[in-house]
């Protein structure tokens, strides 16, 4: 078995602030083999965006190390993190982000912007991404404010894609779209899957976790196992609190 | 991120925000204008006195003195052999005047009798015919030069063919051997007309005596010309035997320089003036600039995390924003050099005629590029000084905050 992309080891992150101590990730350890498609589920505020934000290196860890693709995080610098977010990893976010008035080719072609891949490269490799996610030519040359709501998430899904990145990070990436779009833009995941990317897919929902080869439930800063989460589960219903 | 890509943010981010980013350049606008406008006015008053004066003049020493006799060519010669490190040449000057005769005409001439190398002295131009050579002057012989106002006094036409023709000058036929450009000395009067004859000539033939009127010294190129014309009171005052108290008195050295150095010390305090003034417009100008780009890093917070997100370095972040600032304020300098350069034309007119070139035609605006690069420079200058902090603000913020900032 190949070395993990992703490899956490008793992570902590507590955030300071005016209120005072925050304690979001509570000693997380978590692996994530290449070519796994992992879902990461949990209730509202229970530290699913905090470990979304070291996994993609936008924040480092209190505590704990994490180590992608063997590298281990805490040793490299701001400039160093870039060049990995630029190069080794992919975001999606749940309110889409893109550059609206520029066109969805531009968009794509974004993160290679950061990178050193020679201009004359870019828009073959932008077409290549927004073929794989299914988002027809035709709209290549439109500016993203003017797609709809799905198409707005594959472009930002192509957009991951372009660098040809070591794993996508895709935080709630269905929630702001309605359930058959939703349905789409997971059947995109899917089928990046199938190519052999390696996808961490965040929801609190958990129809969306069924299209994931594995789920790891986060509560309260702590992951649990399957039969923890059970008793957990068991455990709120009776004291007749719903599923969140 | 390459010069390409940066280039294209801040051209698609500026185009973003037309309306805005141009009304923010207005103070920039101004300020350039009014520096440039200024350079170029004081340009052209430049440009026309070097063409009025002929750039020779800036090493023109004017020589004048009487100590119980006055100069003659004997001391000149002296002073060109023994002052030889100064001077390139040093030539005689003496005024006379009598009656010329031509085909048509008889008029009273004023005449100047002086060596060939007045001419390359004084930046005299030919339009035709030759000087009078160091044979002719050595030898007295019977040639004359004259200026084209003279040339249609006498002839009726200031293009008249009249090299190889004669003037009768004080009972002598002279040949006429050359044609300068009209000095303007006598305007449009009729009854202008001016020759040279060689020193000799006229000190033998029309003057009768053979004392000099005025003494040229042409400095040797890059000369300090106040420490020149020190050296040659010096020389006179000892040449002459002149007491210390009577220098001021008997000894007159007079340097174009000095003049020229005068007008110039005179135009930069008015510069100065207006570029004080010009530069409040900056500065404020500038502020426009900062606080703009402030408003743009604040609107612009989530696509910030959001190219952090996806690599962007801070370096890249910190470029993109002075790009941008930079951009503003050279598309301000530029559109400032502009209506700088065409508010000059507006006020040459007026300046021309203050200054009194006539009736406001004589002056043109002039810019050199010299300034033009040095605005430029203060364009980027102003860009850079005023978009780094906020430029910086942009870089340090934090990509995840900024990616979820409303
Ligand atoms: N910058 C911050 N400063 C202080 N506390 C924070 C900060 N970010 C998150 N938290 C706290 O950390 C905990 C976990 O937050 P997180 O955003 O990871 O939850 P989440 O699982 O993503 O929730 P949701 O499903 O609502 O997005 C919450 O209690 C939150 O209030
Ligand atoms: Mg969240």
């Amino acid at each position: 078995m190949s070395a993990p992309v992703i490899d956490v080891r008793r992570v902590h992150r507590i955030y300071e602030s005016a209120a005072g101590y925050v304690h979001a990730l509570k000693g997380v350890s978590l692996t994530v083999a290449r070519g796994e498609f992992l879902c990461i589920m949990g209730p509202s505020g229970s530290g699913k965006s905090t470990l979304m934000n070291l996994l993609g290196c936008l924040d480092t860890p209190t505590l704990g190390t994490y180590l992608l693709e063997g590298v281990d995080v805490s040793t490299l610098d701001d400039d160093e993190l870039a060049e990995l977010r630029a190069t080794r990893l992919g975001f999606v976010f749940q309110s889409f982000n893109l550059l609206p008035r520029a066109t969805v080719l531009r968009n794509v072609v974004l993160p290679l912007t950061y990178t050193d891949v020679p201009a004359s490269e870019r828009r073959g490799r932008a077409e290549q991404a927004l073929a794989a996610v299914g988002l027809p030519q035709e709209f290549f040359d439109h500016r993203s404010n003017e797609l709809s709501g799905g198409q707005m998430q594959r472009v930002a899904i192509a957009r991951a894609l372009v660098n040809d990145p070591a794993v996508i990070l895709a935080d709630e990436p269905t929630g702001n779209l309605d359930q058959a779009t939703g349905q789409m833009v997971l059947r995109t995941f899917r089928g990046l899957r199938e190519q052999g990317k390696t996808i961490v897919l965040i929801t609190h929902d958990a129809e969306v976790a069924s299209w994931a080869d594995r789920t790891v439930h986060i509560r309260d800063g702590r992951l649990l196992t399957d039969e923890e989460e059970r008793a957990a589960v068991a455990a709120s219903s009776t004291r007749g609190r719903g599923r969140t | 991120m390459k010069a390409r890509d940066l280039a294209y943010e801040t051209f698609s981010a500026l185009d973003a925000n037309r309306g805005r980013s141009l009304l923010t350049v207005l103070g920039i606008v101004i300020g350039i204008s009014a520096v440039i406008a200024m350079t170029a006015l004081i340009g052209g008053v430049k440009q026309a006195m070097i063409g009025e004066l002929g750039l020779n003049q800036a090493r023109l020493v004017y020589i004048q003195c009487w100590y119980n006799r006055s100069m003659e060519v004997s001391d000149v010669e002296a002073l060109e052999a023994e002052m030889a490190d100064d001077y390139e040449y040093v030539t005689p000057l003496v005024w006379s005047g009598t009656d010329v005769i031509s085909d048509t005409e008889k008029k009273s001439a004023s005449i100047q009798g002086v060596w060939p190398s007045f001419f390359e002295a004084t930046g005299v131009k030919l339009v035709s015919g030759r000087f009078f050579t160091e044979q002719e002057s050595d030898t007295g012989a019977l040639v004359t030069v004259l200026d084209q106002a003279s040339v249609k006094n006498l002839f009726g036409n200031a293009d008249a063919e009249v090299v190889g023709k004669t003037l009768r000058i004080a009972g002598a036929e002279y040949l006429i051997c050359g044609v300068t450009e009209s000095s303007g000395a006598g305007g449009s009067n009729p009854d202008y007309v001016q020759l040279y004859l060689p020193f000799s000539t006229c000190c033998s033939r029309v003057q009768g005596f053979t004392t000099v009127d005025q003494v040229y010294g042409f400095a040797r190129e890059g000369s300090d010309m106040d420490a020149v014309a020190q050296r040659t009171t010096d020389w006179l005052a000892r040449r002459f035997a002149v007491p210390e108290d009577e220098r001021e008195n008997a000894i007159w050295v007079y340097t174009m320089a000095s003049t020229i150095e005068e007008l110039n010390s005179m135009m930069m305090s008015f510069q100065v003036l207006m570029t004080s003034v010009a530069s409040i417009s900056l500065l404020v100008g500038g502020i426009g600039i900062m606080n703009m780009m402030l408003t743009n890093v604040t609107e612009r917070i989530r696509e910030i995390g959001l190219r952090k997100a996806l690599g962007a370095k801070s370096r890249d972040i910190t470029r993109q924003f002075l790009l941008e600032s930079i951009c503003l304020t050279m598309v301000g300098g530029l559109i400032g050099m502009a209506l700088g350069y065409l508010g000059a034309f507006a006020l040459s007119g007026l300046a021309g005629s203050l200054l009194g070139y006539g009736e406001g035609t004589a002056l043109t605006p002039y810019l050199d590029l010299q300034s033009m690069l040095l605005v430029a420079g203060i364009c980027v200058a102003i860009g850079v000084v005023f978009g780094y902090y906020p430029a910086r603000r942009a870089a340090r913020l934090d990509p995840v905050e900024s990616l979820h900032y409303q």
